[in-house]
């Protein structure tokens, strides 16, 4: 296939200790590592997997928001893609936005398939993929271990509730990738050099001519109520004697 | 009695003399030094460990200080006549405050490094000590031996992190020093005298500790080189172009590396292909991530390096540290394994594992060397590990010949025999054929000075 578009957003690293704002308004990414959502960097390995194996030509790679987001298109670059857009608005984007911010990009790119992680893990939407699919009236094959294309088609085992189960695809497709499908590769220094010569477009989100779903308005964060540090107790007596003295039992 | 005085200072749950309990705390984790006590106690404040030494000395027993048991050189460790008495500071576990617009804490000594790491961090501060064991030992332990771990070369030794100490002297005085200051010339600066006194002139009960602001981001790279030469050559290179915001800079061979491969396959190695050493670093830029890569570039083209990778995000930054951490534990997987924790100067790095290497091979040819260690601070933790096929006892006798090779070249480009394991049972006769008579007969003079009727950790270091 000619062209696989992968989406790499820009989120709070995931070891990092989330913290609140002061003020409530959201959550504190003053000063905090920023990486690429790892759900989005495995989506990435694999579309330079598809490359390596000589099944598809050429991996661009796509970020919604701020000029911050250029950092972690670069690592993408560095990793291995071939180019990087974009898309840029100061607004936070919800997942019908930005599926059909990816929609307008697949009609100019002529992409043939979408590798999104499953969920990004700042707001846990898992939505995004699936509104693409069902916009771009194609197939969605989500939270995929495992993905192995035949020419036309897609045969991608997915992580279920009940285990695993195995569906067969026509591609163009969306593909939202899970945890254990791979595992990203370290970037080299030399391929970061050669990462910033790479064509980074920048797209106003203006130019997409999208329209901005109706956002949702957060009204406060706060953090969940902190664990009680736990005791010791000697023996049942003692156990059954703190549980009345806190009324559980 | 003795034994029932201190049973009735550090009350009920101050005190064992199980068997069980006490194995954990009279063996050394490698298995190297067995002891035996008296008794186990745990006071649980400054003034019963005062009135424990204070027993103690009037019982002419003597009185062995521990913290989290993870020295590599016996100091924690009894001697085996079941007649000295084993202080354990583990209950003394309070941090006692946090004083952010100061940069310091007052943390008590049995406090696990990790926790008082932790208590900086909820405070929006960095305390640097760091190493290995920082989730088992404590302050206590690092302060008395005076630990360096992986920060050193940017923040310095656990000494270096001192502003004050609360220290029961050998007669069962309590000196309180947590005076915070960072300019006091009145006198001698007498916290210095017991941190790295592996508990013989004292027990450090609390410290009043040096607290730095947080770093926010680092950047973490593993660098593949030719020699320990080129690693120091990079060394100077990027001190200079990073403004010496290195954070640490770690030298692995790579025979650690297929150890690793070998006994932890579970570990991610960053490079597919072998090279003959690497070196870990990390460095403090923060979001200006180009810098670190424009000098790693830079470097890379002066031939300094012959590849790098830069994590690329906390994951990843810990995996690479944990190939580096998980050095010490995957050369028990391989036999017998003698350790060497020596230090030289800077630039004689390269030429002290040269020279080193060549010795113990000439006199062991199939013998494998692992040397590793904090080489931004001149340490070097030159290790050899017997060859496969011996038994580790045929090794074992042979030790003593190999170290010798290795202390005198040491010795001969002016290094020490102890860069930061300090010196406890192991290498007492090191210290003396080391360090020049005039050095040890200060140091005992100080010691009947402040231990008189030496009660305080006797049969270590001097």
């Amino acid at each position: 296939m000619e062209r696989v578009l992968v989406g790499l957003k820009r989120v709070v690293d995931y070891n990092v200790r989330v913290r609140i704002r002061s003020d409530g308004s959201g959550v504190e990414t003053d000063g905090v590592k920023m990486s690429i959502n790892p759900f989005d960097e495995i989506a990435l390995e694999e579309a330079l997997r598809m490359k390596e194996r000589g099944e598809a030509n050429e991996v661009v790679v796509v970020s919604i928001g701020g000029s911050e987001c250029q950092q972690q298109l670069r690592t993408g670059l560095a990793m291995g893609a071939d180019r990087a857009i974009l898309v840029e608005t100061a607004e936070s984007v919800n997942p019908l936005t930005g599926a059909r911010i990816f929609l307008e990009l697949i009609k100019r790119e002529a992409a043939e398939l979408v590798l999104l992680g499953k969920q990004a893990i700042d707001d846990d939407n898992n939505q995004t993929g699936q509104m693409l699919a069902a916009l771009w009236g194609r197939p969605q094959a989500t939270f995929a271990s495992r993905i192995e294309l035949n020419g036309s088609t897609a045969k991608v085992t997915r992580e279920v509730d009940v285990g695993l189960e195995t569906i067969e695809v026509d591609l163009p497709a969306v593909i939202t990738t899970d945890l254990r499908l791979n595992e990203p590769r370290y970037v080299k220094l030399p391929d970061i050099m050669k990462a910033k010569k790479k064509p980074l477009d920048q797209i106003p989100v203006a130019d997409l001519a999208v329209e901005s779903a109706a956002s949702i308005t957060a009204v406060t964060f706060e953090p969940p109520e902190q664990r009680q540090k736990g005791i010791i107790v000697k023996d049942v007596a003692e156990l059954v004697a703190a549980l009345k003295d806190k009324g559980l039992v | 009695m003795l034994v029932d005085e201190l049973k009735s200072i550090v009350g009920t749950s101050g005190w064992t003399s199980d068997p069980d309990e006490l194995l954990p705390h009279l063996t050394e984790w490698r298995d190297v030094f067995h002891g035996e006590t008296l008794l186990m106690v745990s006071p649980g404040s400054t003034e019963q460990v005062s009135a424990v030494i204070r027993a103690c000395a009037a019982g002419n027993t003597a009185v062995v200080p521990q913290g989290g048991n993870t020295g590599l050189c016996g100091g924690a460790i009894p001697d085996q006549t079941g007649q000295q008495v084993l202080l354990s500071l583990s209950r003394m576990n309070a941090i006692r405050c946090v004083s952010p617009n100061d940069f310091s804490m007052i943390v008590e000594a049995g406090c696990i490094l990790a926790d008082v790491q932790a208590a900086a961090r909820q405070a929006a501060r960095f305390f640097p000590l760091s190493l290995a064991a920082e989730g088992t030992c404590q302050i206590g332990g690092n302060l008395s031996t005076n630990a360096g771990g992986i920060n050193v070369l940017r923040y310095g030794n656990a000494r270096d992190q001192v502003l004050g100490l609360e220290v029961v002297l050998a007669d069962g005085t309590i000196w309180n020093g947590l005076r915070g200051l960072r300019k006091d010339t009145a006198g001698y600066d007498i916290k210095h005298l017991f941190i790295g006194s592996e508990g013989t002139l004292g027990v450090i009960t609390a410290a009043n500790l040096r607290l730095y602001p947080e770093v926010r981001e680092s950047q973490t790279a593993m660098i593949a080189v030719n020699s320990p030469q080129h690693a120091v050559d990079l060394l100077v290179e990027l001190r200079g172009s990073l403004a010496d915001q290195l954070q640490a800079f770690e030298l692995i061979p790579s025979r650690a590396i297929r150890y690793l491969r070998r006994h932890m396959s579970a570990l991610r190695m960053p490079f597919t292909d072998d090279y003959p050493w690497y070196v870990l670093l990390e460095s403090s830029l923060g979001d200006d991530a180009q810098t670190l890569e424009s000098a790693l570039a830079a470097a890379l083209e002066k031939r300094l390096g012959v590849d790098a990778v830069v994590a690329k995000n906390v994951s990843e930054q810990e995996g690479l540290w944990r190939i580096r951490h998980s050095i010490s534990e995957v050369q028990k997987f391989e036999g017998v394994s003698l350790k060497h924790d020596v230090s030289v100067p800077l630039g004689k790095i390269g030429a002290f594992i040269e020279a080193a290497e060549a010795a113990v091979l000439k006199l062991m040819p199939d013998a494998r060397i692992v040397a590793f260690g904090h080489i931004g601070d001149g340490n070097v933790h030159f290790n050899i590990s017997q060859p496969k096929s011996w038994e580790g006892d045929r090794f074992r006798e042979k030790a003593a010949s190999l170290s010798n090779v290795v202390y005198e070249i040491v010795s001969s480009l002016q290094g020490s025999i102890s860069a930061e394991h300090g010196i406890g049972q192991l290498k007492r006769e090191l210290l003396k054929q080391y360090r020049g008579e005039e050095e040890i007969a200060v140091m005992k003079s100080i010691k009947a000075a402040l231990d008189p009727g030496n009660i305080l950790n006797p049969g270590k270091v001097l």
